[in-house]
């Protein structure tokens, strides 16, 4: 899956954990309020990022393809910081030309400028964290915006020039019926986004959702309920022209979000920043300090999660990982399956023991078999996640 | 060392409740008589195995030479022999104890008697054994002496001026309980010029030298070089070393009638030297072996298969390294549709299986898969052709069948007054038909039953206890093969019967069985990606059905860079669980499944 050649990831993955607040259902590397520590941090990623290309690099050879700056929330750091960190990785890995640069933005404080110099940077596309325009149930998810902020975020990101805009969409909200969600996902069609995430809200352990629901404070609805409001967005979504590709993912033609699919695909990126998760080929993760035993396919590896830690060890070191594996043969085609059966395209059989399975699990109407490649249908879409272990053996 | 003089020997053993002291006492005893150095005891030398000293069970016999200067002024030689406790070991319980004179009776002085200590009281006194109580623990704050001694008296009418005080554990009242098992105990009797007449109690494998014999001897003596013969089993030997256990095995030159101890001669097989089987002179034997052997034979069924199939030559190897100690284990292989490749195992009833099995899984690391426990059937088909059917799954088509006969036991059941009601009723749902009833000395009466052996090997034991307060006591023999309707009861799991699921069942209760068989393995068979329908069919019938919902929903919702690693994490440890189960077509079933059958009694 790693193409011929190349060691080199040509996705890249940055993490900027700042938010002004905690949602309740988050589980991802945050870091609270900080404003004075970003020129620091955007410091330290720049310190990480020339650690790795010194080390990884072919700045000639295969420039980025797909950036990625997801967070926390992104769209805080004032512009000179995102057009120093994008000049750092111009300068280490090269962005190819025609790349996808992808920034996640909350609808608060969007500015047209900010938009403006974001693009001018390199910013190709923004992915907004609607979730929801239904005012209540954006007070429920400890959102800092309401649904009128969001629609004038659009409007202002579209007055920027901004081409490529995916709105996240948030259903399954406990309390709430589908009703509620049916009527946010209408009004988002009508701001005419090229891509769509709808996101089931999932229970993390850790976070503050998972406390109230193990104390009985809130209940999650019922799989049925929850699939019910999948079922019918996807449909919505489709009749809009938004296709689905991935689970909770949605474009209109060419606008599918390629940074996504490298993760998908079973490819490899490099991860920056708090948190930041990366996916390396093994010679290259041995080149960056990370032995693995033989027999690897390859590595993930994992930085430090918490913002000051992540800091500290960067400025110490020059790199902020906090752990790495060594993912073998077997681990990797559970992870071809579990990743691949996610996109519509489906996976290629390959192993005498998929090719047993596939048969059973498509006589039960669980996957479709056409010629040699394994999709879900609808019903095996439900339970993915088994099917992928039952084909991986 | 030569003989001691018969009169001067004492042979006995402790019936105790669980915790009452047994195994403290015993060692305060070797202790006390310089037996075994105070430094070198390790808490209750007495119980060896591992499994022994955590159930607190004995379950083989153990024999120990206390050598005690009496008051008198002689010297005795005192034999405590430690018997098993339960009702799997019955028989060899009653071996041991027919190798004594008299039993101390141990009770806790703040709990008082209790059932196991009851029910085992009855089979000494039925073998005329001489009893000495003693209240153990009298040094615990809440010891009630003198109540413990009126119930002794009371409930076993043996007047409250014999009972001892005592503490095993501050070593208090020990020289009494000593210098009562010398002057209460009678002498062995036994002519040392007769033939040789030696009772097997017990016996061990031991790599090294080969089966060694526990013997009482009840005539005649024994030494290395006697020709010696078994009575019962016909195999002769020679007799390479007679011996004592102090407790570790101790060489003497010979051993006489009265005497305890062992005997090595060679053999290689435990079955050779089978419980309860006379020990006799190859030339002039005895005129008769010593009464009560019976042979024993496995009662009860049951296949055990590995989990991981290649495990299955580890797990004839253990079963043939646990046969070598273990006359009354008997394997062999068989096959199932589900299970794959195993063993039917044969087995004295469910303690014994359990113990098998647990030892099986403990001492040869398995992991194992047992199939619910059979008795043996006699089935005749239409053509005339008579066979044994130990497993479920091979009893021929009903259209095949003209007769089943089921195993019959003559059951002995011990308690007290007030519990024979509850006992009755528990003997006659499980299709009993009653025999005789007594009421004996004190407050015990004695019920005898007729009852189908499969209908005691699952919990009728439980039951029995627990509808006594714990106080019955249960004691069978096989009786005789009796017609019965019986059905097989087959389980289908999405349509396909499960051969290891299946169960002979009497007609009358095949539809209530059926229907908890199948409710238990809907709560017993996770959700898979399928429904699941769980049907119990007799002869093709369905009489029953309960359907495991397909699992609703498993998917990820966002499954990002970062998220990879956990989920697929997630999913390989799910895959270690389900290596663990067993794949039946397309439906995955867990081990426990396969006990559901069993279980459904107490479920």
């Amino acid at each position: 899956m790693i193409a011929p050649g190349t060691l080199r990831p040509r996705a890249l993955y940055l993490h900027v954990p700042f938010c002004e607040r905690l949602c309740p259902y988050c589980d991802f590397a945050v870091h609270l309020g900080g404003a004075g520590l970003h020129p620091r941090y955007v410091d330290a990623m720049a310190l990480e990022l020339d650690t790795l290309a010194e080390t990884g690099a072919d700045p000639a050879g295969a420039p980025l393809t797909t950036v990625f700056i997801g967070g926390g929330t992104p769209s805080l750091l004032a512009p000179e910081l995102l057009e120093r960190l994008l000049e750092r990785v111009r300068a280490g890995f090269g962005i190819a030309p025609g790349a996808e640069v992808t920034i996640e933005a909350n609808p608060s404080g969007i500015t047209s400028e900010a938009a403006v110099r974001w693009l001018a940077a390199g910013v190709t596309r923004v992915s907004l964290g609607v979730q929801s325009l239904d005012d209540d149930v954006l007070r429920q998810l400890g959102r800092s915006h309401d649904a009128a902020t969001a629609v004038a975020a659009v409007e202002r990101l579209r007055q920027a020039g901004v081409r490529h805009l995916s709105c996240d969409l948030i259903y399954a909200v406990p309390g709430r019926p589908a009703a509620t969600f049916a009527r946010s996902l209408e009004r988002l069609l009508t701001l005419n986004p090229e891509h769509v995430s709808c996101y089931e809200l999932t229970v993390e352990t850790g976070t503050r959702l998972h406390r109230q629901v193990v104390r009985g404070l809130v209940r999650p609805p019922a799989a049925a309920a929850a699939l019910r409001q999948h079922w019918w967005a996807v449909d919505r979504l489709e009749a809009a022209g938004l296709a689905q590709y991935e689970v909770s993912n949605f474009a209109r033609p060419r606008e599918q979000s390629r940074h996504n699919r490298v993760y998908w695909r079973g490819g490899t990126y490099w991860g920056v920043g708090a948190g930041a998760h990366g996916h390396l080929a093994v010679p290259l993760a041995r080149r960056l300090g990370m032995p693995v035993a033989p027999g690897a396919a390859a590595v993930r590896c994992w930085n430090q999660r918490s913002t000051p830690r992540y800091l500290a060890q960067v400025e110490r070191e020059g790199q902020g990982r906090a752990g790495w594996e060594g993912v073998q043969a077997e681990q990797r085609r559970l992870e071809r399956w579990l990743l691949g059966l996610r996109r519509r395209e489906g996976v290629r059989l390959s192993t005498v023991h998929a090719r047993a399975e596939a048969p059973q699990l498509a006589a039960a109407q669980l996957v479709t078999l056409d010629r040699e490649r394994v999709r879900v249908t609808r019903r095996g879409a439900e339970v993915l996640d088994q099917i992928a272990l039952r084909l991986a053996g | 060392m030569p003989a001691t003089p018969i009169e001067r020997v004492r042979n006995f053993s402790i019936i105790a409740h669980i915790d009452h002291g047994k195994s403290t006492l015993a060692d305060r005893l070797l202790e006390r008589t310089g037996t075994v150095a105070a430094r070198d005891m390790t808490e209750q030398l007495l119980d060896t195995m591992d499994l022994e000293r955590e159930r607190g069970i004995t379950i083989k016999a153990q024999a120990v030479r206390i050598v005690h200067r009496a008051s008198d002024g002689l010297t005795y030689q005192l034999n405590l022999i430690d018997t098993p406790g339960h009702v799997d070991f019955a028989y060899e319980v009653s071996r041991a104890l027919a190798a004594c004179e008299g039993a101390i009776l141990v009770v806790d002085a703040s709990q008082g008697i209790e059932a196991q200590t009851l029910a085992n009281v009855y089979k000494a006194v039925d073998l005329g054994l001489a009893l000495v109580p003693v209240v153990n623990k009298i040094d615990l704050p809440a010891a009630e002496p003198e109540r413990v001694v009126a119930e002794i008296e009371r409930v076993l009418g043996l007047p409250a001026g014999q009972t001892l005080l005592a503490s095993a554990r501050t070593g208090a009242g020990i020289d009494q309980v000593l210098e009562a098992v010398v002057e209460r105990v009678p002498a062995p009797i036994g002519d040392r010029a007769a033939p040789l007449q030696a009772l097997i109690f017990d016996s061990k494998y031991d790599a090294y030298r080969g089966v060694i014999i526990y013997v009482r001897l009840m005539a005649g003596r024994i030494a290395a070089g006697t020709q010696i013969k078994m009575m019962a089993g016909g195999a002769s030997f020679t007799v390479d070393e007679v011996g004592i256990f102090r407790p570790q095995m101790t060489l003497v030159d010979e051993l006489a009638a009265g005497e305890v101890g062992y005997l090595v001669a060679s053999i290689r097989d435990v079955r050779d030297a089978k419980v309860g089987d006379t020990v006799t002179n190859l030339e002039d034997p005895a005129a008769a072996p010593l009464p009560g052997y019976r042979q024993v034979t496995p009662m009860v069924w049951a296949g055990l298969y590995p989990v991981e199939g290649d495990a299955y030559p580890d797990l004839r190897e253990a079963l043939g390294r646990l046969q070598l100690n273990d006359a009354a284990l008997t394997y062999e292989p068989e096959t199932s549709v589900a299970l794959g490749f195993g063993f039917r195992c044969g087995f004295l009833g469910l303690l014994h299986l359990d113990i098998v099995q647990e030892r099986l899984e403990r001492e040869f690391t398995l992991d194992l898969i047992t199939t619910a426990p059979s008795v043996a059937y006699r089935v005749t088909t239409h053509d005339g052709a008579e066979i044994l059917v130990d497993n479920p799954a091979q009893l021929p088509d009903a259209s095949q069948i003209d007769q089943i006969c089921e195993p019959r036991v003559e059951a002995e059941l011990l308690m007290p007054r007030d519990a024979v009601g509850q006992v009755m009723e528990l003997c006659q749902e499980r299709r009993g038909e009653m025999l005789h009833l007594e009421y004996q000395v004190g407050d015990r009466a004695l019920l005898r039953y007729d009852l189908p052996l499969g209908e005691i090997i699952s919990d009728f034991y439980d039951q029995l206890k627990s509808r006594s307060r714990g106080y019955a006591s249960l004691d069978y023999e096989l009786r005789a093969y009796r017609p019965a309707e019986l059905v097989k009861l087959d389980v289908l799991v999405a349509g396909s019967r499960v051969d290891a699921l299946s169960s002979i069942t009497h007609k009358n209760r095949a539809q209530l069985q059926g229907r908890r068989l199948v409710e238990r393995l809907k709560t017993l068979i996770p959700r898979q990606l399928f429904e699941v329908p769980i049907q119990a069919a007799v002869g093709g019938r369905i009489i029953a059905r309960e359907t495991v919902p397909a699992l609703r929903k498993d998917v990820l919702a966002k499954c990002y860079g970062g998220d990879i690693t956990r989920k697929r994490k997630l999913l390989e440890k799910q895959r270690e669980g389900k290596k663990r189960m067993k794949r039946v077509g397309n439906v995955e079933i867990p081990q426990e499944a396969f006990m559901a059958v069993l279980r459904l009694e107490q479920s």
